[in-house]
């Protein structure tokens, strides 16, 4: 199980908020995603014997499809 | 209370102050580091960035709306016509256009492109309010239908209003969590040794300080990470991390943590723990995890949210639909619908269990209670039986020989017992050990075939002679007779000492009394709870009588004793099964963890600079019982909070709907109200600050 950690920013309402969730659940391989409107922050869970994992674009992207913006996306 | 912590911000500002005075000195060959240092003065660099965005937003959109509301007024209150209608309307699309399509671009845009991609949010609704809204102006012009668009103008001004008042409000319920981020020291000043005696200071950048490295820290500074005192006194101000709001006496030896104020002396520290290893890190750790988690309640407000605006958009479209078929009138259709587009923003209802929660964390992190699961929150106030650990959590966890009964010398009983104890991390057998050196014993035997058994005691040999030190449980078991130290026995287990029976091919030599202090709040803790009506419940491994003797002392009325570290968790899976209400099991998070897991809420202690970060849905980074008290009173407050704006929220919503489609509330009003439910529940989540814990 790894986790990413991430900064997004264009978020103003509690449906942004759920909007990323979902869309970061689309990504293959993630667990569980968790997006907190009022720091601004994001979270997703992801499975690390999915041999690809989740890369950093694969996030950014899924923020952005959402019609968000991803910033400084940690991995631990 | 306020006054303290204008106190202890008048002390870091004095603190940041001197790193600044000492910076500028070097600025000209180190304006890098300067700039670093100035960026960490803004508190949010995302929320301020909002906070003028929106407000420039509302500069310009009532720049332009606020002829556009005067206009409106005059033409409908007095129907005075002072110029042509069509005049009018040319003029509403003109001041209107830039303040929807310009200021309020960003809303429009999202909201577009959320309809289009199925991501529907809020400003979906809005979006689609002030277009249709301004589209009536030019179906007015070609004689189609009433003329609304002034309401677009007054609906986008009145929307950004709302999110500029909403960011600000927002920016104040996460101050003390921003606060707590900004705790950590920048700089260090560490002594570099320049070969034999020279020693030099350095100013160096937190990142690079490294284990081991001695820090000079002078009086009104901060420590900058975590380590042992190796030369110097003061008194150190920890109230920023623990929420103990005495100053602690650090001495040689003494463990200092990162951030913490440094008050009268000068210290000399040799940093232990750097980075994401220290104690704040691991604060901020919990503290910024707990605004991820989900509290069941939220889950529901979620779901809710996340059909809100679909069905909205539904609902707005048959509400259209209704009009148009029982009415006919195509203007009265457009603004019911208008109405129930821009009302219906469950945005309220998204904020109303977040807010409240970032508000009550970020008290109780100031306070030194971190609330790592939000769920704790929510399940506390079910909780009726609470669980105290003894040791570490109800005392001090700092037992001390205090009694000795011996039926041989004395000493030569301490010598036998220490050398075996000496192998046993135990706190009883360092207890024993310490008692010993203080009395004389210098040189331990040899131990062989020494075993811990464990919660009974612990056994050896020393040359031929085998020895069994432990409880009268451990001797009964051993059939080793305590016949001749029974009644002393019964004496010191009265008094509330801890017994160890000392015996030596199982014969007994003599008995050890040992007691563990109660921490200080403790009695004053327990009077709280048992007062607010909770069922107060010690458990410990010491028999009935010494924790009959401990429980009175502290006035707890019910005692589990005899307990095996590792039939804690059963113990409390017991009283869960009685159905009085849920467990809370309070308890020093070392050897505690499944306990605390077992329990419905787990308070774990952190003590001293230590956190147990895994043990615990709630930690206390200050490890007194007091903490337990706010740390259920916080609980309960906050929830309180979330039930209150859940409900705000949801009556709101349940009244304005229908209200919305009847066509009885005008487009403005909708929205105005719509805004105002987003502030009020804000507003009342910051009113928890008000409730002392």
């Amino acid at each position: 199980m790894k986790k990413a950690m991430m900064v997004i920013h264009g978020m103003h309402c509690a449906s942004c908020a759920s909007n990323i969730e979902r869309s970061l659940k689309k990504i293959p391989g993630v667990r569980s995603a968790s997006v907190s409107l009022i720091m601004k922050k994001g979270s997703v869970e992801f499975d690390e014997s999915n041999s690809a994992g989740v890369t950093e674009d694969e996030i950014r992207n899924a923020v952005k499809r959402a019609g968000y913006e991803a910033k400084s996306i940690t991995f631990s | 209370m306020e006054m303290k912590n204008n106190k202890d911000m008048h002390e870091h500002s004095n603190s940041s102050d001197m790193m600044h005075e000492n910076h500028s000195k070097r600025a000209e060959h180190n304006k890098h580091e300067h700039d670093e240092h100035a960026e960490h003065d803004h508190s949010s660099p995302v929320e301020d960035e909002e906070i003028s965005m929106w407000k420039k937003k509302l500069f310009w959109a009532w720049l332009f709306g606020v002829p556009v509301l005067i206009l409106m007024f005059i033409a409908r209150v007095f129907g005075i016509e002072v110029v042509s209608d069509t005049f009018v309307i040319i003029l509403f699309l003109i001041l209107g256009f830039p303040v929807v399509f310009v200021f309020g671009w960003s809303t429009i845009k999202g909201g577009f492109r959320g309809l289009f991609t199925f991501y529907f949010n809020m400003d979906s609704l809005i979006a689609l309010g002030t277009t249709i809204a301004y589209l009536t102006g030019v179906g007015a012009l070609l004689g189609v239908v009433q003329d609304y668009s002034g309401v677009a103008a007054a609906i986008m001004a009145i929307f950004v209003t709302g999110k500029y008042i909403e960011s600000v409000a927002r920016g104040r319920a996460t101050r003390e969590i921003m606060k707590l981020l900004e705790l950590g020291a920048k700089k260090a000043r560490i002594l570099r040794n320049m070969g034999g005696k020279n020693e030099v200071e350095v100013e160096v950048d937190i990142s690079e300080v490294q284990i081991g490295d001695i820090i000079l820290v002078r009086p009104g500074e901060k420590i900058p990470t975590d380590g042992i005192v190796v030369r110097g006194e003061s008194a150190v101000d920890e109230s920023m991390v623990t929420g103990e709001s005495m100053p602690i006496d650090k001495r040689k030896g003494s463990n200092v943590i990162g951030a913490t104020i440094n008050q009268d002396g000068i210290l000399y520290v040799e940093a232990n723990k750097i980075g994401s290893d220290t104690f704040l890190a691991h604060i901020i750790k919990l503290v910024e995890e707990a605004q991820s988690t989900k509290i069941p309640i939220q889950k529901l407000a979620d779901k809710v949210t996340s059909y809100f605006v679909p069905a909205v958009l539904v609902l707005s479209v048959l509400t259209f639909l209704g009009w148009m078929v029982f009415n006919g009138d195509l203007s009265k259709a457009l603004t019911s619908a208008i109405a129930v587009l821009v009302i219906a923003c469950p945005c309220a209802l998204g904020l109303a269990v977040p807010i409240a929660l970032t508000v009550g964390s970020g008290m109780g992190a100031k306070k030194g209670i971190l609330i790592r699961k939000g769920e704790a929150i929510q399940t506390m106030k079910e909780v009726r039986i609470l669980v105290f650990d003894k040791t570490g959590t109800i005392t001090k966890g700092k037992p001390e020989v205090v009694s000795v009964h011996s039926l041989v010398k004395e000493i030569y009983m301490l010598e036998i017992a220490a050398s075996i104890e000496k192998l046993s991390e135990h706190p009883l057998s360092r207890a024993i050990v310490n008692k010993a050196s203080q009395d004389g014993v210098k040189r331990f035997k040899e131990v062989k075939n020494f075993k811990v058994l464990r919660g009974r005691g612990v056994e050896g040999t020393i040359g031929k002679n085998k020895v069994i030190i432990g409880n009268t449980s451990l001797m009964n078991e051993r059939r080793i007779s305590v016949m001749e130290v029974e009644n002393k026995v019964e004496e010191f287990e009265k008094l509330g000492y801890t017994t160890i029976v000392v015996s030596e091919n199982s014969k007994v030599l003599g008995i050890i009394g040992i007691a563990d202090a109660l921490k200080d709040d403790s009695v004053e803790a327990i009077n709280l709870l048992n007062s607010g009506g909770y069922r107060t419940v010690m458990i410990t491994g010491d028999n009935e009588r010494t924790a009959r003797a401990i429980a009175n002392a502290v006035g707890i009325k019910e005692v589990l004793a005899n307990v095996l570290p590792e039939e804690k968790a059963k113990k409390v899976e017991e009283l869960q099964k009685l159905g009085e209400g849920l467990v809370a099991f309070v308890g020093d998070g070392i050897n505690d963890a499944p306990a605390l897991k077992q329990a419905n809420v787990g308070i774990a202690m952190g003590t001293g600079t230590d956190i147990a970060i895994e043990a615990g849905d709630i930690v206390l980074a200050r490890g007194s019982l007091l903490g337990a008290v706010q740390a259920i009173n916080l609980s309960k407050a906050t929830f309180k909070k979330i039930r209150q704006n859940l409900f705000w929220a949801f009556a709101y919503n349940t009244l304005a709907i229908p209200l919305a489609v009847a066509g009885l509330l005008h487009p403005i009003i909708a929205e105005a109200a719509m805004a105002l439910s987003s502030i009020s529940v804000i507003t009342n989540a910051n009113l928890l600050r008000r409730k002392r814990i």
